[in-house]
């Protein structure tokens, strides 16, 4: 149910083709679809402004109800609505090109009679690059056209009634009927000519995408515990996959927010080197060896800019601007100001993404990836570059812009760094430092154990100067920082239990971040527990956790960044790390169940 | 002026113009590297791929000066100043056309803007301008072209009066 106007972040579904994504409410409209691609401006944005964000509404003209799932294996989703005197079925797609003149995107919403009469309307409203350019609604070629300064689509209604023109929106309206079967077809284009799909091509598009996914789906290896929610993360991350570069987007949304009303509101269209490894360890796990290696192709590519420092996020076409803008022209979702686009914590110093570049490399090569040369001296320069830097204070994983401090789980990453860059040397994959870097890392370690543990508590902390928890410590774990029999692992997976878990939600920390408001409970952290308790041999908490966390998703098996205790989704939507987390997690239980047996 | 003059200026400009765009590479300002967007069409061998790229790119650029050749025949006039202004032009179809659009468009392991999810692309697209190869990529390229063209123009004038 909408709650003045904004649909619940739970009742979307996202549909797209590798270029954007499109979130489709429970109610069949899509509300969040950026063109051409996913980090560009809006067309479709009333997730963050009812009344100027634009969109795509279609459903009965009378009391209904729904029930949605995706086809099997698929990302093409299937909407049913059931009204006192009929049924109907919605599917929505975004179209993936094939032979025929192709429109550069196209939207496709396939509408099927199944049983009775129903009275269905649309309508059409666009608003280009988040509103803040005119749009312009007319006739080309006898087709509904809409337009911007860089940006325009036809509009096909084929048998969905005669198309109504109005300044500012495209609508219809018809009845659907056993065995009739209508077709709006929205072909979108930038900066060129607008392809005019015929209804054959159309179809025949629709259909070849419906038969792409499930064969997609059947590559995937896993078949262990929680099948369904695996394949269902693995086909969400590839939907956040931007095709034509193979970098990875955190999330196809902005500033929904992690408090209804609050200002923690980012922008998530962007590559985060952070989810490098959690990505490639997925994709590889799961057996997306192709997908692993555009991805792994692209970021040591795009990072080579600034090697061996490395920047935090990258847009999604390689470039490092980022700069973050309030957009004044929504109002945000639910009144939840500002929105932001573009994001500012590409600008900080985060150590740990070190680690997590240097462990992708060490998985990418232990599965039988090979680094050319030029790309194993910059691996062992990134290396050299932390044995300079891991004394300086950094931002942490979670971009706090309370200020720098000695975070100990960006430390831990650093030892990861140069631990794994030792483990490239032996094999011969990288230039050999191993002298220095041996030295470097237990100068770490001795510096986290010292600095950043408590031993009252019998846990690390989160920074040498913050003697809290930090629910980031659970990747201690996963990064083989200890043995998983260690008594300090165990001490601080227990207290992230204690003191940052309620039931199945685990929260990042407890203190202060540099920034107002609440925030709810991080899902990626619930999954990195599964995790944690599977690799220390703890499988029955796992799997009960598990089970709990896997019933938190949606209808359609998928989750925001946060939740709150009564199950509200909170931030960007649907979000790639918790995705990759719940795939990591369950492989790794199974390989642990595996080892027990 | 003769032919002859501006392929000695197409050999001495590819020098340069791929010396100093590697130089820009390894000053961080670019990630542009042309042996390596053409060599990958070739081959996935990073090695291999930079052999055949280097190649391929000076034969381009003995190509482009047989053009730029033809244009100061057909003009009359060759001069550094008149080569200098080619190497603009030919600056903005390259990053405007070429390596923007039809190299993606052949290129096997490179992404272009219609790739969609039935792809993995090994190559991210350039971009217009090259732009996506970092922001200095358009500067250090135009004056990398410009500087080609005032060597083959400069050369051809030059082979004019002896």
């Amino acid at each position: 149910m909408r709650r003045k106007g904004y649909a619940p972040i739970r009742d979307y579904a996202a549909i797209g083709d590798g270029r954007t994504t499109a979130l489709v409410a429970a109610d069949g409209s899509i509300d969040w679809l950026c063109l051409p691609d996913v980090d560009s401006g809006s067309v479709f944005g009333r997730l963050l402004d009812l009344e100027r964000g634009g969109s795509f509404q279609l459903e009965p003209d009378e009391q209904y109800e729904t029930e949605r799932r995706y086809q099997e294996g698929s990302n093409v989703l299937e909407t049913t609505f059931r009204t006192a005197g009929g049924v109907v079925r919605v599917t929505d797609a975004m179209a993936l090109a094939d032979d025929s003149l192709s429109p550069l995107r196209e939207l496709v919403r396939r509408v099927e009679g199944l049983g009775g009469e129903v009275p269905m309307r649309w309508s059409v409203e666009p608003r280009f690059d988040f509103g803040r350019t005119e749009t312009r609604i007319g006739l080309r070629g006898g087709r509904p056209f809409a337009w911007g300064r860089r940006d325009a689509f036809a509009l096909a209604a084929w048998d969905c009634g005669e198309p109504k023109l109005s300044g500012h929106a495209i609508s219809g309206r018809f009845v659907a009927r056993p065995g009739t079967r209508g077709l709006l077809d929205l072909a979108a284009t930038h900066q060129e000519p607008c392809v005019l799909p015929c209804r054959s091509d159309a179809e025949l598009r629709f259909e070849r995408t419906e038969r792409f996914w499930p064969k997609w789906s059947s590559a995937m290896t896993y078949s262990g515990p929680w099948y369904h929610a695996v394949l269902r993360s693995a086909l969400l991350l590839k939907l956040c996959v931007f095709s034509p570069s193979g970098a990875i987007v955190a999330a196809p949304t902005t500033s929904l927010p992690e408090s209804i009303g609050g200002r923690r509101n980012w922008d998530y269209r962007f590559t985060w080197l952070r989810d490098a490894s959690f990505a490639l360890d997925a994709l590889l796990r799961l057996g997306y060896h192709d997908e692993a290696e555009s991805f792994f192709s692209w970021f040591m590519h795009a990072s080579r800019l600034t090697q061996p420092r490395l920047h935090i996020l990258y847009r999604v076409n390689g470039s490092m601007e980022a700069a973050e803008r309030e957009l004044d022209s929504f109002s945000g979702y639910r009144e939840s100001r500002p929105v932001r686009i573009g994001n500012g914590a590409g600008e900080q110093v985060q150590l740990d993404v070190y680690g997590d570049v240097l462990d992708s490399v060490w998985r990418y090569v232990s599965s039988g990836g090979r680094l050319d040369a030029s790309t194993a001296k910059d691996v062992a320069k990134i290396a050299d570059h932390v044995c300079k830097v891991w004394r300086e204070k950094d931002s942490s994983i979670w971009e706090v812009r309370s200020g720098p401090a000695h975070f100990v789980h960006s430390k831990a990453m650093c030892w990861v760094a140069l631990d794994r860059a030792c483990r490239l040397a032996e094999q011969d994959a990288i230039p050999d430092h191993r002298e220095r870097w041996e030295g470097e890392a237990a100068a770490v370690r001795e510096f986290i154990e010292r600095e950043g543990f408590d031993s009252e508590r019998g846990s690390y902390v989160r920074a040498t100067t913050l003697r809290e928890l930090d629910a980031s410590l659970l990747t201690l774990a996963l990064f083989e920082y200890h043995e998983p029999g260690d008594p300090r692992l165990a001490g601080t997976i227990d207290a992230v239990r204690r003191e940052l878990a309620d039931g199945p939600l685990v929260y990042r920390y407890r203190g202060e971040d540099g920034v107002e408001g609440e925030e709810g409970a991080f899902l990626t952290c619930s999954f990195w527990l599964v995790e944690a308790l599977a690799r220390t041999g703890r499988l029955d908490s796992a799997r009960s956790l598990m089970d709990d966390l896997v019933g938190l998703a949606n209808d359609v098996g998928l989750y925001a960044e946060e939740t709150d205790e009564g199950g509200t989704f909170l931030g960007n939507f649907p979000q790639a790390l918790v995705h990759l987390a719940l795939a990591n997690a369950a492989v790794s239980f199974a390989e642990a169940v595996e080892r027990r047996q | 002026m003769t032919l002859w003059g501006a392929l000695a200026g197409g050999v001495v400009g590819t020098v340069v113009l791929t010396t100093s765009l590697r130089v820009a590479q390894e000053l961080g300002l670019t990630r542009m590297d042309i042996p390596l967007l053409l060599g990958t069409a070739f081959t996935a061998n990073r090695r291999r791929a930079s052999v055949i790229g280097y190649a391929v790119h000076f034969l381009n650029g003995l190509l482009f000066a047989l053009a730029y050749g033809g244009i100061f025949a057909a003009v009359g006039h060759a001069g550094w100043i008149f080569g200098a202004a080619l190497g603009l032009v030919h600056a903005a179809f390259a990053g405007g056309a070429l390596v923007n659009i039809v190299l993606p468009a052949v290129h096997p392991r490179m992404g272009t803007r219609w790739t969609d999810a039935e792809e993995t692309p090994l190559l991210e697209p350039p971009g217009f301008m090259l732009r996506n190869y970092g922001r200095h990529t358009t500067v250090a390229t135009i004056l990398a072209h410009i500087a080609y063209g005032a060597i083959v123009g400069g050369f051809a004038s030059h082979f004019a009066l002896y």
